[in-house]
């Protein structure tokens, strides 16, 4: 978002990034079967990244993910870090929900007393959010709820056979159940086709029927004429001239491993969260020898992540041995359950804030129930067809808050194969998401009893930190420098032609996802600089 | 109402499925084909590789639809093993305890017994209500080949269209739930 911003406003910008240009039609899946691929879509089992889902570092996306620039944790952090080092980065296969955050949100400290508010109100940003919901498309529809925000909408997805189930079981325990707000296009947008619901998005969008950067905002930089895209360039620090701002960034070729440096006359981080964190880090001088832009300690501090965890997971006997249905429309959920806890006092429940819950289920690509169905032979092939639109599962997606405990520094000792020294994350869970996958929990079993769902399993831990790949805070904005990194804009308070425009400048996650979020503040704070250039007359680099 | 356009080019270009042979490219139409001669295993020893295939046979059998034999599952689940060693010791212990307990409980490696004795076997190995103590390696075996057959199977053409698999096509809107009935207590009898 800030390279089209900034080249559409008339700047020259020199973008970096990590990895490789995609190509949609050799590099995503395009409809290709299982049966058609060498390892029937599980990758070779020999290479592929035992700690990553493997619906992420797929044998329909090879050398997109990064394998290369590693990390560290700190003794008692377990941490997962699926990297999209690809142009376009993980917008290239996210799930696409896209949820405003809200006052509820922004001012949460005002409403509890835990730590911060945001520098922001929902009426600053909401313009953003609008333009960016009319740049991307989003199918939602109207829903007049506290913690969410309305924004202008596509056509919703339609209901399927278990949606409609759900939302009746919902309906008896007082639980919403509503489309959700999905980048994809249910109709024809902004010179995008719409949608064929193929059910690969996963695996890449070869139509660019759904948001990603490569499809929706780099043509319109590419022919502004301003910009330069150097890729398969590792960022290993930002340079600093003799006053202590910004002059630059030192990058290294990832096949040639020379060093390069690129020179302007202000620079934009927006490498995700931990990575942006790492740079800056990295980026030391007499000025900041704790990184720069670090005078107030804070670089590196508040990672937030969103627990995730199967809160309820199992099947509906009522569609027992019915035809199978395209349940799997967008390969993810079309549906929520968005936050209602703690709508009409901060302390309603026995945690603070809220937690959203996605639900999932219906006819996939592999049926994955069938380690639930005992024995062999006839009448296991028959039970996993009659199973096969049953299946249905809730998980719970719960934001952690901002903790001393949870951080971004750098290893002491450990190098990456470029030689850059690595980061080390510091994280654990906190007792008020854990007590959110309680709650999520006993309500999740209620939904089912309700609905007539069968319960099979629920989740006794949450999935590993940074699985959700929802992770944010490292350089947060506000107004005290001696507390934010940025201000409100996202210019960092010590550099004044230092910016960043990721999800590091967040107070902490919310229970929404974090992508049309970063798009609205992104825009923001690249309007902010070209509006700082108007008056100074600069030159960028990002 | 739901209006299927086409089928993804992809899959409709594909011809039917004929064996799978591990040049992803090489995809013969003659049905004669489906039966290869000899399939030399890439890990398996031949003895090991034919109980692999009767295994893949027993648990998703050919009945009225098509089973493992014909969707070439033991020769995925060779491949898979073939490249990765932990699956090597785990398939090759598995296997050999598979025939010292048919020997010990019935005086031949499990290939040598009756259809019958096999699938006894199997039955201890594969329903808690029969579980012997002292199996616990021939029920994990069993679970490992279970879940390489079934990956195998659903995998292959033969297997999503066991499943009637709706993915991969082209709809021209997002598909809608048919009924009237939010609840889905009534829907017309299904099928066994």
């Amino acid at each position: 978002m800030a390279i089209k911003t900034l080249c559409d406003g008339g700047l020259k910008v020199c973008a970096l990034n990590s990895g490789r240009r995609l190509d949609p039609q050799k590099d995503f899946r395009n409809h290709r079967a299982t049966w058609e691929m060498k390892y029937r879509g599980f990758g070779d089992p020999k290479t592929r990244m035992k700690d990553t889902p493997d619906f992420l570092d797929s044998e329909y996306n090879p050398g997109a993910w990064e394998h290369e620039v590693g990390f560290t944790t700190a003794p008692g952090t377990s941490w997962m870090w699926p990297r999209c080092s690809a142009v376009g980065g993980k917008t290239n296969f996210w799930g696409r929900s896209s949820a405003r955050f809200g006052d509820i949100d922004f001012q949460c400290a005002t409403l509890d007393q835990y730590d911060t508010d945001w520098p922001v109100t929902y009426e600053e940003i909401a313009p953003y959010y609008t333009r960016v919901e009319k740049m991307i498309g989003v199918a939602s529809t109207v829903q007049n709820r506290r913690s969410n925000p309305d924004g202008v909408y596509l056509p919703p997805f339609n209901f399927r056979c278990f949606d409609w189930i759900l939302q009746k079981g919902c309906e008896k325990v007082g639980v919403p159940y509503l489309p959700d707000r999905i980048a994809q296009l249910t109709v024809a947008h902004a010179g995008h086709p719409a949608c064929h619901y193929c059910g690969d998005c996963t695996f890449g969008c070869e139509v660019g029927a759904f948001f990603s950067s490569p499809w929706f905002l780099l043509p319109s930089a590419e022919s502004s004429g301003n910009l330069e895209l150097r890729t398969n360039a590792i960022a290993r620090s930002i340079l600093i001239d003799g006053e202590g701002n910004a002059s630059g960034v030192a990058y290294i070729d990832r096949d040639s491993r020379q060093e390069y440096e690129v020179y302007g006359r202000a620079v934009v981080v927006a490498a995700s969260c931990i990575e942006s964190a790492r740079i800056m880090l990295n980026s030391q001088s007499r000025h900041w020898p704790n990184g720069i832009a670090n005078s107030s300690g804070q670089l590196g501090r508040n990672l937030c992540d969103h627990l995730y965890a199967d809160t309820a997971s199992g099947y509906f006997p009522q569609l027992l041995g019915q035809p199978s249905f395209p349940d799997n429309v967008s390969a993810n959920p079309i549906a929520w359950m968005p936050r209602w806890q703690n709508l009409n006092g901060p302390r309603e429940e026995k945690f603070i804030r809220g937690y959203s819950i996605y639900p999932d289920g219906g006819c996939s690509e592999f049926p994955s129930y069938y380690d639930r169905i005992e024995g062999f032979g006839s009448a296991f092939k028959r039970d996993i067809r009659r199973r096969y639109p049953t299946p249905i599962t809730l998980t719970v997606q719960a934001p952690t808050l901002p903790s001393q405990s949870n951080f971004v520094d750098i290893d002491p000792e450990a190098k990456d194969t470029f030689g850059i020294p690595m980061a080390r994350i510091h994280f654990r869970w906190g007792g008020n998401e854990l007590l959110m996958l309680q709650h999520a929990k006993q309500v999740s079993a209620e939904v089912f009893h309700s609905a007539g769902a069968v319960l099979e399993s629920s989740a006794d831990e949450p999935e590993m930190p940074g699985y959700s790949l929802h992770e944010t805070g490292t350089c947060r904005m506000g107004n005290d420098p001696r507390k934010f990194v940025t201000n409100r804009f996202g210019q960092t308070h010590d550099v004044s032609n230092l910016y960043v425009c990721d999800a590091s400048v967040f107070l902490n996650c919310t229970d929404k996802t974090t992508t049309l979020s970063i798009l609205a503040f992104a825009l923001r704070t690249s309007e902010y600089l070209l509006e700082q250039f108007r008056r100074g007359g600069q030159q960028a680099t990002q | 109402m739901l209006r299927i356009l086409a089928i993804a080019a992809g899959v409709a270009s594909f011809p039917g499925f004929s064996k799978w042979s591990f040049a992803c490219g090489h995809l013969g139409s003659s049905i004669a084909q489906i039966k290869p001669a000899a399939y030399q295993p890439l890990f398996f020893t031949p003895a090991e590789y034919s109980t692999i295939e009767r295994l893949a046979d027993l648990i998703i059998p050919s009945d009225e639809t098509p089973g493992a034999s014909e969707a070439g599952v033991s020769e995925f689940i060779d491949l898979m093993v073939s490249r990765d060693v932990g699956l090597q010791s785990r398939f090759r212990s598995g296997l050999g305890w598979l025939d010292s307990h048919s020997k010990t409980s019935s005086g031949n490696t499990f290939l040598g017994l009756t259809p019958a004795r096999q699938t006894r076997v199997l039955e201890s190995l594969a329903y808690q209500k029969n579980f012997r103590t002292g199996e616990e390696p021939g029920r994990e075996f069993f679970a490992l080949v279970r879940e390489y057959t079934v990956m195998g199977f659903y995998t292959s053409e033969i297997g999503l269209k066991e499943l009637d698999y709706p993915g991969l096509k082209f709809y021209s809107e997002s598909p809608a739930c048919p009924h009237h009935d939010p609840e889905h207590r009534n829907l017309p009898l299904a099928k066994n």
